[in-house]
């Protein structure tokens, strides 16, 4: 290929691929250049490996990377677990299908943070939950169930809040499965369970890798619904990194968090990618 | 002994369309049996019902003496070959043709010689591998088959199975469906549309229109002995004229033809005779018989080995005829003989 083609073809990308690339590659650059100890905000600017074996020896860290892959994991695999019978009921209409299709996907349009405050609403100590509870005598007095020590509350928030994208996603996977497709499995024996196991989750893998990946950056990298139902003797990743810079301004301790929580990102979405497939594999056997 | 009885079955479906109504048949074991009729006769309805894929709304099925009715499809000793051929697309041959068996605990070492027989059957050997968007139609068609025998059913049931494949693959996976069904003995029931298909195929032909059976029988019985006039027009061309059965009495009619003879005894409720194309024979000359019809030919087609011309003649609509490729042309006059015992009586309208 001639230099002057090869430049054409650039100048085409440049609008859409050149600006992701300055975009997030930017952001990359900059958070792992931070982290190594250029771009001090409260100080001198020079390579370091210091910030990284702060931030690793930290025992506040490894509980919030415990923690932030514990909400994601559960939040990915909770939300598919729910979101699979949903999307095959929903495959083929029926009265009422729409209707219903549309009130599961409505968390969708709920910013989280708005969903988080309605949550607190329901549990809080003067929630509607233990209002209920006192009014028809069950309990003398409230339920503490606010910012849990389990992260129940934040896992119920993720799942309620990403169900519906798995759902999306399976509802589209499942509906390109044709019935008679099904209906052979059927045919050679194959229940309701084993049809789903040989049959739907093999053809809808795509779909159901995508929602677990998607699902699981957005729950490793939650703020809004840690710091407002989340527990309070624990901090996600993203908790830390802003604790880190809000109250003592260590910049580049964050951004070694920030690497961190990609990084946690990345090889989670690879790792469940695989299993998935592993798993899957290991089913048709 | 029975492989299949249906016996008053009956399919209305929720909107209140009735499929089936009030149909019993019986299938011996090694039996081909053909479903034939137009679309939305209730063929399928019927083989789906079989497969227990649909619910009767009335009456029973049993396989093997066993009442079925109430069993799903995964609880039946039946396997279905798709109008699609519904493969999955995810396994390869060997893996779709094995699905039935693995499901059903089949010990390896026989799951590996039926894979191994089922395989050299149906000529795919060299692509057990293979997925199934790697294969030809017919491929496809023929694991289709392989993976519903791998099962060793009772009863194979067929949608349609050659209508995605072209006319010259369909007359060949015909054959080698019929030899294997011989070969291996298992009872079919077979969906079509096609009545040379139907015809070709079978041992018996079940006619179906509007969801009930208008006629039973062997090939040759459907063909040359139609009870309806829907049969004799399905099954084949026809002409089919009313008639007036007590016109001139010992088996002389009168139709829009003109007054005919007829060798057959015509049942009480006959109301129409039919006659094939192709039984209609050229009359050069004058000939005083029975049964000569004059016309002129209002449309010709060649077809190679014939000719086929529509004559206008009497009061009758265009007659449809099958004569040698030097029949007269358009605007010619024609005379042809109609052979006594050539005209069949049968009841109803071809509607």
């Amino acid at each position: 290929m001639r230099p002057r083609r090869i430049l054409f073809i650039l100048a085409l990308l440049m609008p859409g691929l050149g600006l992701i690339l300055l975009m997030i590659g930017s952001v990359f650059y900059i958070a792992i250049a931070q982290s190594f100890g250029y771009y001090n905000l409260a100080g001198e600017s020079a390579f370091s490996l210091e910030h990284w074996a702060e931030v690793l020896g930290s025992r506040q860290f490894g509980r919030a990377f415990r923690y932030s892959l514990y909400i994601a994991t559960v939040s990915a695999l909770g939300s598919v677990t729910l979101a699979y019978p949903l999307a095959i009921w929903l495959r083929r209409p029926f009265p009422g299908s729409l209707t219903i299709g549309a009130v599961l996907k409505a968390p969708l349009f709920v910013p989280g943070l708005v969903a988080a405050f309605l949550f607190l609403n329901v549990i809080s100590w003067h929630g509607i939950i233990n209002q209920a509870l006192m009014g028809l005598g069950i309990t003398d007095a409230p339920i503490r169930m606010q910012n849990d020590s389990g992260a129940w509350g934040v896992v119920f928030l993720q799942i309620w809040k990403n169900m519906p994208l798995a759902l999306l996603l399976l509802t589209g996977a499942t509906q390109s499965i044709a019935d008679e497709v099904l209906d052979a499995a059927r045919d050679m024996g194959a229940g309701a369970f084993d049809r789903f196991r040989k049959v739907i989750a093999p053809l809808t893998v795509s779909a159901m890798q995508a929602a677990l990946i998607i699902i699981f950056i957005g729950a490793a990298g939650d703020f809004a619904f840690q710091v407002t139902a989340g527990p309070t003797n624990v901090q996600s990743m993203a908790q830390y990194m802003v604790f880190l810079t809000d109250s003592f301004g260590r910049w580049n301790q964050a951004a070694v968090v920030g690497v961190s929580l990609m990084g946690l990102a990345l090889v989670g979405s690879i790792v469940l990618a695989v299993l998935t497939r592993v798993v899957l594999k290991g089913a048709q056997r | 002994m029975y492989a299949l009885r249906i016996t008053s079955l009956s399919k209305v479906f929720d909107d209140g369309f009735e499929a089936l109504s009030d149909v019993s048949l019986d299938v011996s074991v090694g039996e081909f049996v053909t479903l034939l009729g137009p679309s939305g006769c209730g063929k399928t309805t019927l083989l789906k019902t079989i497969a227990g894929f649909h619910s009767p709304t009335h009456g029973t099925v049993e396989i093997g003496g066993v009442d079925v009715t109430a069993a799903p499809p995964e609880r039946r000793d039946t396997a279905m070959c798709f109008q699609s051929y519904a493969l999955f697309p995810h396994l390869t041959v060997a893996q779709n043709i094995d699905f039935g068996p693995r499901q059903n605990r089949v010990g390896r070492e026989e799951r590996t010689q039926r894979l191994a027989s089922l395989l050299r059957q149906v000529d795919l050997q060299a692509h057990a591998g293979k997925l199934p968007n790697k294969l030809s139609g017919g491929q496809q068609q023929r694991v289709a088959l392989a993976r519903a025998l791998a099962l060793r059913p009772s009863v194979v049931l067929f949608d349609e199975p050659l209508s995605n494949l072209d006319a010259k693959l369909r007359q060949q996976v015909r054959h080698e469906i019929r030899s294997l069904q011989r070969d291996l003995g298992f009872t079919a029931i077979y969906v079509t549309h096609d009545q040379s298909e139907a015809l070709a195929m079978s041992d018996r032909i079940v006619v179906m229109r509007a969801g009930r059976v208008d006629q039973v029988g062997t090939p040759e019985d459907v063909y040359a002995r139609p009870k309806t006039a829907f049969v004799a027009d399905f099954v084949g061309a026809a002409n089919i004229l009313p008639v007036d059965l007590h016109a001139g009495g010992d088996r002389r009619i009168a139709t829009p033809l003109g007054p005919l003879v007829a060798t057959d005894a015509p049942a009480e409720d006959a109301t129409h005779i039919c006659w094939r194309p192709q039984d209609a024979a050229p009359v050069n000359g004058a000939v005083v018989s029975d049964n000569v019809i004059e016309g002129e030919v209002a449309a010709r087609a060649f077809q190679g080995s014939y000719a086929e011309l529509l004559v206008r003649a009497g009061s009758a609509p265009d007659q449809r005829l099958h004569l040698p490729p030097d029949a007269p042309q358009v605007g010619e006059r024609i005379a042809f003989r109609l052979p006594p015992d050539k005209i069949r009586f049968v009841r109803g309208d071809a509607a």
